[in-house]
């Protein structure tokens, strides 16, 4: 039986314990051209500070297609920034990693502290979509919370 | 007003993109919800580097540091920044 999302119970029918599924979206938007602009002000501090090394090495060294890869990977921080609660502090935007994944489909990879508050919220996984034209980036990154609860008190 | 202080609101004029000006806004008010970027952010913070010729750690490369322009003034007290650049 597959596991039905939106709040649903999986197995439905349990009278012993059940998970609760429930997801989470975030999306963010980021002009392309903003992007490139801090490329070309502030190069390497600039690109260093935000991105991985695999992250800088996945978008290339043309600058211009690497602003738009960028300003898509950036734009993933932020929704994934906006999935994680963060009552004391902000996750640093480094320690959130866009990674090519197989077919070169993104995934995301997140460093122990980051992956440890995901944890503590539920989110057992995440998926990400990248797109970018008219000169913007985006990101929509699915966080899928998953509880296991006990019918019994 | 102190120098420092002047010297942030001149940097968030010239690279924070927000669509307000600086001037109209007091030490406390929120950056993000009038209108600063996450992204801008960034490059507030590069361009602060270059102002007063320091480098921001990794613990404060955070949103939180750039949420109002007392809370930048504290980060640059906490690296030593006590006055503007000559």
């Amino acid at each position: 039986m597959p596991v039905q999302l939106g709040g649903a119970r999986y197995p439905k029918d349990s009278d012993e314990s059940w998970c609760a599924v429930r997801v989470l979206v975030g999306t963010d938007v980021q002009p392309i051209d903003e992007v490139a602009a801090s490329i070309r002000e502030f190069g390497p501090r600039y690109t260093h500070r935000l991105f991985t090394d695999h992250e800088l090495e996945s978008c290339g060294e043309n600058p211009i297609t690497a602003a738009s890869g960028l300003a898509a990977r950036f734009a993933a921080k932020e929704a994934v920034l906006k999935i994680l609660e963060s009552p004391d502090s902000v996750p640093s935007w480094r320690s959130i990693e866009v990674r090519r994944g197989a077919g070169g489909r993104p995934e995301l990879a997140l460093d122990l502290e980051t992956a440890s508050r995901a944890r503590r919220q539920g989110i057992t996984h995440m998926s990400v979509s990248l797109s970018h034209g008219g000169g913007v980036a985006t990101a929509t990154v699915v966080a899928q919370v998953s509880r296991w609860r006990s019918a019994r008190r | 007003m102190s120098d420092v202080t002047a010297t942030i609101r001149d940097v968030l004029e010239a690279h924070g993109r927000m669509p307000v000006s600086v001037s109209t806004l007091s030490d406390d008010d929120d950056l993000y919800e009038s209108g600063l970027s996450s992204h801008a952010s960034v490059n507030v913070m590069l361009a602060l580097e270059d102002s007063f010729d320091i480098e921001f750690p990794d613990s404060l490369l955070r949103k939180g540091t750039f949420q109002t322009i007392s809370a930048i003034r504290g980060a640059l007290e906490s690296m030593g920044v006590t006055s503007a650049p000559e």
